[in-house]
């Protein structure tokens, strides 16, 4: 049996955490964002070193001083923010830092023929080994990831999330792969905050929180989920969804009204309407033009036809600004890339959309301005509640309130959030959750985007499903089952 | 499916699944960083060979040729460095900081000129270390620790000129010992056929084609493009993304270094004000030569071609009798239009 066992009391990040791994195992690493998952496996990985603790490789102590000596020993890390370099080919992100060189020189041809066997092994053989990976999708990039960590002859595989950047058929190809490699005796370290995945591939769970192992050597399979998410969040969350009651009648005016909008080659004729108070999901695969959807109304993208009409006043097609200022929000899928300036404070990055009305003369009232930010995000309950920190070094689930007390503090009407619990953990969503019922509560109307049918489900008064551009349905959340939404969201992908 | 649907628009999939594996060969061809510059080489040769009848000799071609590979010589080091990532203010004020220092070293202490030219060498790979060692320990942007260093080389060759000679050249150093076989080396001129040719045109080409194969078949160049393209991604697999760079900034202070000793032993003396400005002549001949500022992106031959294009306009707003006041004008509207060629030909030909 090869085994790792770490201790490191120490540092607070990770406050004295075990985790065992045996060979041929699928072993799911479950925790909060901000658990110290990630610090656990950079050191797993030999870009930290622990200030304390052992690591216990194959049956003897070692040291991982750096990547390379992790790669080394056979511990190859695939992490959750692509580690790939864009503008190198397939074959050259493979052997990167261990070429296939004789006398300092390269053998590309070496290269490549081996990145096609292994992309072969990984049953994408039509990925040539000469493409640009950033010219690549993320199911690819991901492919070249694992190819990677098979160039290495890993023993130990530490994937961070891998499903998160997916469409279903290429889960399945994914689980597969890590089936065959658990096979032949490579352990996987899985991360994920899906629990059906965890269900489907996990041999054993082990689940920390604030640094520490709180529960070891639990049965994937068997575990009861709620079991798991209170052994990470460390008290009872309660359901997450609001209870039945789909009272269609309390809703208020007319907010949004989206008519015949299109866009040659992403949507056709989306038309619906949002009241005050009402939360309208869009159900569907990625790529079938959800997002483009939002940042139409949005005004990011120009419509080729239709018109968006807030509050009873139509909107400039193809403007921003014209949106904001009619009390549209959005909250972007890509939080890092699209919505935050990670190097600011929370309490800027709160104020940045309403920023006109903390000005006087051309000078900004920071007193003020940080007044009502903390007051949002007390309302919001962030978490550490210091509006001084960068918004950088939050948890995925307190960005997401930042953005949405961008919009709260600028008074929004129509909220638009894509995506708004991806990359956030069990025990943030119920919090997330309960916060955009909150807000439909207090009159705003609400336009949800999820890859995750229960959630559109379970938080929108009316579905629309979408695929490849197309309204399928346009139903209230009570009549439609999860079974309805994946049959008719799948149909057009199986083709 | 065998539903019939009222005519779905085709579907556009967002994201492309596959890679078509075979490439065709225009698309190989306009995919090259160097292809751009190529073509804005060309439509300027045409150009002053269409209006200067002087331009068309082979003498002018050598000269052409000549003024290019001034310029070439140091923007190979530039280039490299540029798509590992990083630039480098200092080269321009290095160049002649290398060569006073050869030359007032060996003249002062009355010594062999070799012993100067070695000592010069030193200097220059010290200014790149320094650069680089600077740049990896404080993570402050190149731009910022390069501009200290170039504007720290200007003061300190004015100032130890002035020290050592009390003049603001160097003496001439035509009559020491080994300056015959170091001017053979560094500036003489080999006779092809009728036309004589500065040697420096074949160190540049020497050095392009070095860097070509060092960019496109050796560890090294890989970790270049890859230090460039994601640093940190780059070290998460193990390349050793500050020793990359401190040795492409060494590279840099050996191509000034190069460059500092033609400067000296073709002249014979240096002026101890010369080189500011040239930095930026460099960076842009290797920018029209399809490096991207933003590393990751380029080619040692691109590099080549854009030093080509200034030599060859520098000269051949000569050989047209135009008022060689305008070089600037001419290099900056180059800089511009072959930039904005490069972007267009790249998004073609990721669109193709």
């Amino acid at each position: 049996m090869r085994g790792i066992v770490k201790l490191f009391p120490g540092v607070r990040a990770l406050d004295g955490v075990d985790l065992e791994v045996r060979a041929g195992e699928v072993h799911c690493l479950l925790g909060q964002n901000g658990a110290g998952k990630s610090t656990l496996i950079k050191t797993l990985a030999g870009a930290h070193q622990p200030d304390a603790g052992e690591i216990i490789w194959q049956g003897e102590r070692v040291s991982l001083s750096s990547p390379v000596a992790a790669l080394k020993r056979g511990i190859a890390t695939m992490y959750q923010e692509l580690d790939l370099i864009p503008t190198l080919s397939v074959a050259e992100n493979i052997f990167l830092g261990h070429e296939r060189a004789r006398y300092g020189f390269t053998r590309p041809a070496a290269a490549r023929a081996e990145a096609s066997a292994l992309l072969e092994r990984l049953g994408h053989a039509e990925i040539s080994p000469d493409t640009e990976v950033g010219k690549l999708s993320a199911a690819g990039q991901q492919l070249v990831s694992m190819a990677r960590a098979l160039a290495h002859d890993a023993q130990l595989i530490v994937a961070d999330e891998p499903t998160a950047a997916l469409a279903s058929d290429e889960v399945d190809n994914l689980f597969r792969i890590i089936e065959e490699l658990t096979a032949e005796g490579v352990a996987v370290v899985y991360i994920s905050h899906r629990m059906e995945e965890i269900r489907r591939i996990g041999h054993r769970v082990t689940v920390i929180k604030d640094g520490r192992t709180v529960a070891a050597n639990l049965d994937a399979r068997e575990t009861p989920g709620n079991e798991l998410v209170d052994l990470m969040a460390g008290r009872k969350v309660q359901a997450a969804f609001r209870e039945g009651g789909e009272g269609s009648a309390e809703f208020g005016d007319e907010m949004l009204v989206v008519e015949g909008l299109t866009r040659a080659g992403e949507f056709r004729d989306v038309s619906f309407t949002v009241r005050a108070g009402e939360i309208v999901g869009l159900a569907g695969l990625v790529g079938a033009g959800r997002s483009e959807v939002l940042e139409t109304i949005f005004g990011a993208r120009r419509p080729d036809a239709g018109t968006v009409v807030v509050g009873g006043k139509k909107l400039r097609p193809g403007s921003v600004s014209s949106a904001v200022r009619a009390g549209v929000g959005l909250a972007p899928e890509e939080r890092k890339s699209q919505a935050l300036l990670l190097d600011m404070s929370v309490a800027h990055n709160a104020t940045l959309a309403s920023l006109p009305g903390y000005s006087t003369l051309g000078f900004s009232q920071r007193a003020r301005e940080l007044r009502d930010a903390t007051a949002t995000l007390e309302r919001l309950d962030l978490r550490p509640a210091d509006p001084r920190r960068p918004a950088g070094t939050l948890s995925g689930g307190n960005q997401q309130k930042v953005v949405l007390a961008r919009w709260l503090v600028r008074g929004c009407r129509v909220l638009l959030l894509d995506e708004p619990t991806r990359g956030v953990d069990v025990g943030a969503r119920a919090e997330l959750y309960r916060l955009i019922h909150e807000l439909a509560a207090s009159g705003v109307a609400i336009v949800l985007v999820s890859s995750e049918i229960p959630e559109v489900l379970g938080l929108a008064d009316r579905v629309l499903v979408l695929r490849e551009g197309d309204v399928l349905a346009n139903r209230p959340a009570g009549e439609l089952s999860e079974a309805d939404v994946l049959d008719m969201v799948m149909e057009g992908s199986a083709a | 499916m065998t539903q019939v649907h009222p005519a779905p628009a085709p579907p556009t999939p967002r994201r492309e699944h596959t890679q078509v594996s075979r490439k065709s060969w225009s698309k190989r061809f306009f995919g090259r960083p160097e292809v751009g510059s190529l073509m804005g080489a060309v439509a300027i040769f045409v150009m002053f060979y269409a209006i200067a009848d002087p331009f068309r000799t082979p003498g002018a071609q050598s000269t052409v040729l000549y003024a290019s590979s001034t310029i070439g010589i140091v923007t190979v080091g530039v280039c490299l460095l540029m798509i590992g990532g990083e630039f480098d203010l200092s080269a321009g004020v290095g160049v002649t900081t290398s060569a006073l220092a050869a030359s007032m070293f060996a003249f002062q202490l009355s010594l062999n000129v070799w012993v100067g030219v070695v000592f010069a060498l030193l200097v220059s790979l010290g200014i790149g270390l320094f650069n680089g060692f600077v740049l990896t320990r404080t993570k402050l942007p190149s731009f910022l620790v390069t501009l200290a260093t170039f504007l720290m080389l200007q003061g300190l060759n004015l100032a130890m000129t002035k020290l050592v000679t009390g003049n603001v050249a160097t003496n001439s150093i035509s009559d020491m010992d080994g300056f015959d076989s170091a001017k053979a080396i560094f500036a003489s001129s080999v006779q092809i056929g009728s036309v004589s040719v500065k040697i420096t045109v074949f160190w540049w080409l020497l050095f392009v084609a070095v860097a070509t194969w060092v960019l496109l078949r050796t560890k090294v160049g890989n970790w270049i493009f890859a230090v460039g393209g994601k640093a940190d991604s780059a070290r998460a697999v193990g390349v050793p993304v500050n020793r990359t760079k401190i040795g492409l900034f060494m590279t840099v202070g050996f191509t000034a270094w190069f460059a500092g000793m033609h400067k000296l032993f073709a002249f014979n003396t240096v002026q101890s004000g010369e080189g500011v400005g040239q930095e930026l002549i460099f960076i842009a001949a290797a920018v029209v030569g399809g490096c991207l500022l933003t590393g990751g992106y380029g080619s040692a031959i691109g590099a080549a071609i854009g030093a080509f294009i200034f030599g060859m306009t520098g000269q051949g707003i000569v050989f047209a009798n135009w008022n060689p006041d305008w070089y600037m004008f001419f290099v900056g509207i180059t800089l511009l239009v072959a930039t904005l060629l490069n972007l267009w030909v790249r998004n073609r030909a990721a669109r193709r």
